[in-house]
């Protein structure tokens, strides 16, 4: 049973929408759109259903009308055309005030840069979707409360929003949208915004509280392995196109066409792929400066037994290893006279089937540089993740369309 | 310059008068409803102000700078010493009549700007139409709104609250439009998905966010209002711009800067009160059980503070009310005659038990008053030729009761040292051709205009008009530098008691003969107030009497004083006056 259901919904932004709008009836491509009526297309004729209690992730590049999706789906942006049936009824047919209900009591929404109201505090920025509904206000306090704790915010409660750290916020950001007790949660690059570390804290959280509350959510990225993680079905979209709508093993193993093939960077992708698509920052010791307690320190912060040597300029020296450093520290030696300096280097050029074949013959991580510059250090998970399919890697920019998001 | 632009101008000044007479007639019930609504409001509230004790209301002020400020003492001792200062300059009243004036009309800018910038801010269209007019409003000198607001408001205090809205009211508009469309579109997009009624998330979101910019608005409005003060006395708002106009009419730099003085006090004031009031809380960490005891605090202050002037504004009336024979408007210019005259007949009427207002005003505006009933008489009407423009075009609507003064002489006027000109037909070249003229609508200076014209030897001559306090000072300038220079004189005046003067000989008659000054009252008040216009009626007296109380306000007397000091002289006369069969 879907609870949202989308059917030929087009948006077109411009002053010539008609003309644009026949030439989307015969299918002509949206850079064709643009250059003869100076219209652009943001959602190109979009249809899919998403079922109840299910996460459904909208992922694309920048551009590719993933967040106009989104607000067409509450209609904070208004349709050209098309439906968007929300529990069967038409959200694009709505009046005024059936719209307004509609939003109040079906969907809420999380947005990329959180979207707190700064002149309020915690509880009453939760509390909003209450509020404007007219509930009381020792009810609205006290569930704003409840979401609160359950999410672990209550210490923060009579906080304003600048007090808090990004994740913070956005946890709020969330709070507010599930203290309304929506149907459908819409969440617009919710962890975007927030650094690696705390982004994937996120993912899990959201996961979690899914188990516990089975809401419908549609889930707006542009990263794949976010996609991945939570979704159950995934959407991918280029240029306001849908290409294809299916579980990411779905997507991963039946790439519907060439673009998600690229996007989701096929095994045939692995040829163009070079070291610095796969590299990661090295960890290095400044031998100039530092010496074996520091590495040692290094080593044990990093959770890793080797280190990089350079100097002040970046040249590379050697490779350090943690018994070397200790040996060295028990001698009271510099740790120059400790260096592996048999070091297996390569440029940023060279490409990922070449490193699979020397990275098998080193011991120490191959470290890429530029005239002796070290750039970083290919491991060797990440050349098979390469070689593989479901890459865990940066993106390559092919970024289409302008940025309009 | 003769391009065919030139040929047929367009009547754009015909257009504007037909309007503003169209207004004026069609609209005169509404104007007139404003206006005394108007007036009695502003006048209860200034009443009630003046009724507070100084010193109690200096007190309060200060301790309010002081906590506005956040307990600095910066504020708190400069409010303190610049109040005490224009209380002890006896500035007093004139100061909680500009507060007034401020007050409303910046409370009324913002009544009407806030609501305009919400819609200029929700709708293009709308914004498109206001800007331009917003753009007009701004640079269009202040000026020019008095003289509509005297067509619709006649003088007074309502008419400068009218020009000092439309003055002030831009930036409280434009500042609220930006300060919506400042809010940042995330947030917007944030109430909208809640299902905010359009209402609620101008409520909730937009205006608190709003805040700051609007307040920046308000700050610069009030502001613009208290510039606004100053040209606004010139038709008649009371308060401590009245006392700058003087100075300037009379070029008295002391009291000029003494009343600016004032001014700069207050402004000050004003901006800190409300800069201070635009900052953001500091203390963000505030419970709500603070704010709501902060709330009741607010509302307790402004309560009390209501009823501090609601209190004084209900035991004015009920003084006012055991009144006397009436109240009566003179309106005068400020020239050093009609100053002699005018507070010498209201100091008399007074010591009959009126009320009398004395109201300064430009000449044109002085005689439009009288017509309309806004003034009820004036003694400083010089004709036959003076002011011949007014009385052609105001004589249908006044009571003329004649002279009050003979002898009276305008002419063109230069030191004896220049002996090479004893008439008008000598002048060439002297004193760069130029004639020192005073105020713009003077009736001297309509006569020395027409003088240019008659004689052929002045074609390449011009009148330059300035106040006639700035012509005295340029006379007494160029005396003490023996250089030449030619004036528009008339008599009486003291500069002939005090300089060796002489008039130019008029062949031609243009600056006309002997003058007299007539005396003006309105239609109705024959009837309205018997005994006062039989007063009026038979005031007179003679050149030599008025150059005394002149002499005596130039050499520094207040004029009220210099008056009462000639009616204790002078007690038959002043008998004469006022006995009333």
């Amino acid at each position: 049973m879907p609870i949202v259901k989308v059917e030929h919904l087009t948006k077109i932004f411009g002053k010539r929408v008609k003309p644009a709008l026949e030439m989307i009836q015969d299918r002509q491509s949206k850079t064709e759109i643009l250059k003869k009526t100076g219209a652009t297309v943001g959602v190109y004729d979009a249809n899919f259903e998403v079922n109840k209690g299910e996460i459904f992730v909208v992922m694309g590049l920048s551009g590719s009308g993933k967040s106009t999706m989104i607000r067409l789906i509450n209609r904070l942006i208004n349709p050209t055309t098309g439906s968007v049936y929300i529990d069967g009824a038409d959200i694009a047919k709505m009046d005024k005030n059936a719209l307004i209900q509609a939003r109040r009591k079906k969907m809420s929404m999380v947005f990329q840069n959180f979207a707190l109201f700064p002149n309020r505090t915690i509880l009453e920025n939760t509390a909003y979707g209450l509020e404007i509904k007219g509930v009381a206000k020792t009810e609205r306090l006290k569930k704003a409360q409840a979401t609160l704790k359950d999410m672990g915010l209550s210490a923060f409660a009579d906080q304003y929003p600048d007090q808090l750290s990004g994740g913070m916020q956005q946890r709020v950001g969330l709070a507010r949208a599930l203290t309304n007790d929506p149907e459908v949660l819409l969440m617009d690059e919710a962890f975007s915004a927030l650094d690696p570390l705390i982004r994937r804290e996120m993912q899990d959280e959201l996961l979690d509280l899914q188990q516990k509350m089975q809401k419908t959510i549609i889930f707006i990225t542009h990263d794949l392995n976010e996609a991945l993680r939570i979704g159950d079905r995934i959407l991918i979209m280029k240029d306001g196109q849908v290409m294809q709508t299916g579980t990411g093993e779905e997507i991963l193993t039946h790439p519907a066409n060439d673009y998600v093939r690229t996007f989701t960077r096929d095994v045939d992708y692995a040829k163009v792929l070079t070291a610095q698509n796969i590299m990661i920052p090295a960890l290095t010791l400044n031998l100039d400066k530092e010496g074996p307690n520091i590495a040692l320190r290094r080593m044990r912060h990093e959770e890793v037994s080797m280190l990089v040597a350079v100097d002040s300029q970046r040249q590379l020296k050697g490779v350090i290893s943690a018994e070397n450093a200790v040996a060295a520290r028990q001698k009271q030696a510099p740790l120059t006279d400790y260096l592996d300096t048999a070091v297996t280097t390569i440029t940023k050029e060279t490409i990922v089937n070449d490193i699979f074949k020397v990275i098998n013959n080193s011991p120490t991580p191959v470290v890429v540089t530029e005239q002796n510059r070290v750039l970083g250090v290919v491991i060797r998970g990440s050349v098979i993740d390469a070689l593989t399919d479901d890459a865990a890697v940066t993106e390559s920019k092919t970024k289409g369309g302008d940025s309009n998001e | 310059m003769n391009n065919g632009l030139m040929i047929a101008q367009l009547p754009v000044a015909d257009w504007v008068e037909k309007f503003t007479d169209w207004l004026t007639t069609n609209w005169a019930g509404f104007f007139d409803v404003l206006q005394n609504f108007g007036k009695s409001l502003m006048n209860g509230i200034t009443a009630g102000l003046i009724a507070i004790p100084p010193l109690v209301f200096i007190l309060v002020l200060t301790v309010a700078a002081f906590f506005v400020s956040k307990k600095r003492w910066g504020l708190t001792a400069f409010t303190l010493l610049g109040l005490l200062y224009i209380y002890n300059q006896g500035l007093w009243a004139d100061l909680m009549n500009t507060i007034t004036l401020v007050l409303l009309s910046s409370l009324l800018s913002i009544i009407i700007g806030v609501p305009l910038g919400i819609w200029m801010a929700k709708s293009n269209r709308a914004r498109i139409v206001i800007t331009p007019i917003l753009d007009f409003m701004q640079t269009m000198p202040g000026f020019v709104y008095l003289i509509p607001a005297v067509a619709f408001f006649g003088i007074g205090i309502v008419p400068g609250l009218f020009a000092s809205i439309i003055f002030a009211l831009p930036p409280t508009v434009r500042m609220t439009n930006l300060g919506i469309r400042g809010v940042p579109q995330d947030l917007v997009e944030a109430a909208d998905s809640f299902g905010s009624t359009g209402w609620q998330k101008l409520t909730k979101v937009e205006l608190p966010l709003a805040k700051n910019t609007i307040m920046a608005g308000i700050n610069q409005t009030t502001m613009l209002a208290l510039s606004m003060v100053v040209i606004a006395s010139m038709i008649g708002a009371p308060g401590l711009g009245r006392g700058v106009l003087q100075a300037l009419q009379r070029a008295q730099v002391g009291s000029g800067f003494v009343n600016g003085l004032a001014l700069v006090v207050l402004a000050i004031i004003i901006d800190r009160f409300t800069q201070y009031l635009n900052q953001p809380k500091a203390n963000k960490t505030k419970t709500p059980a603070q704010k709501k005891r902060q709330r009741y605090w607010t509302i307790a202050g402004l309560v009390a503070a209501l009823g501090l002037v609601g209190s004084s504004v209900v035991y004015n009336q009920q003084q006012t009310q055991s009144q006397n024979k009436g109240t009566l408007n003179l309106s005068y210019v400020e020239w050093d005659t009609e100053v002699a005259s005018t507070n010498v007949i209201a100091e008399v009427l007074r010591q009959e038990g009126y009320d009398v207002k004395t109201t300064p005003l430009d000449n044109a505006i002085m005689w439009e008053s009288v017509a309309k009933g806004e003034s009820d008489a004036m003694v400083g009407a010089w004709l036959p030729n003076t002011q011949a423009a007014q009385y052609k075009k105001y004589k249908k609507d006044v009571v003329n009761l004649g002279t009050n003064l003979s002898g009276a002489k305008v002419g063109l006027v230069v030191p004896k040292y220049m002996t090479d000109v004893n008439s008008i037909a000598d002048l060439n070249g002297q004193a760069n051709q130029t004639i020192t003229g005073i105020e713009p609508g003077a009736g001297v200076v309509a006569a020395a205009e027409k003088a240019q014209q008659t004689y052929p030897n002045l074609k390449d001559w011009q009148v330059s008009t300035s106040s006639s306090g700035a012509m005295t000072v340029a006379l007494g300038k160029a005396i003490k530098q023996k250089e030449p220079i030619v004036i528009t004189g008339w008599s009486p005046h003291w500069m002939f008691s005090k300089y060796d003067l002489k008039y130019l000989k008029d062949p031609a008659g243009a600056m006309g003969q002997a003058e007299t000054i007539k005396t003006m009252v309105r239609k109705g008040l024959k009837q309205d107030q018997p005994e006062a216009y039989q007063i009026l009626d038979n005031f007179h007296w003679s050149v030599k009497d008025m150059e005394t109380v002149m002499l005596q306000i130039h050499n520094g007397t207040a004029p009220e004083k210099a008056a009462k000091a000639w009616i204790k002289a002078h007690p038959k006369q002043v008998k004469a006056w006022t006995d009333v069969k």
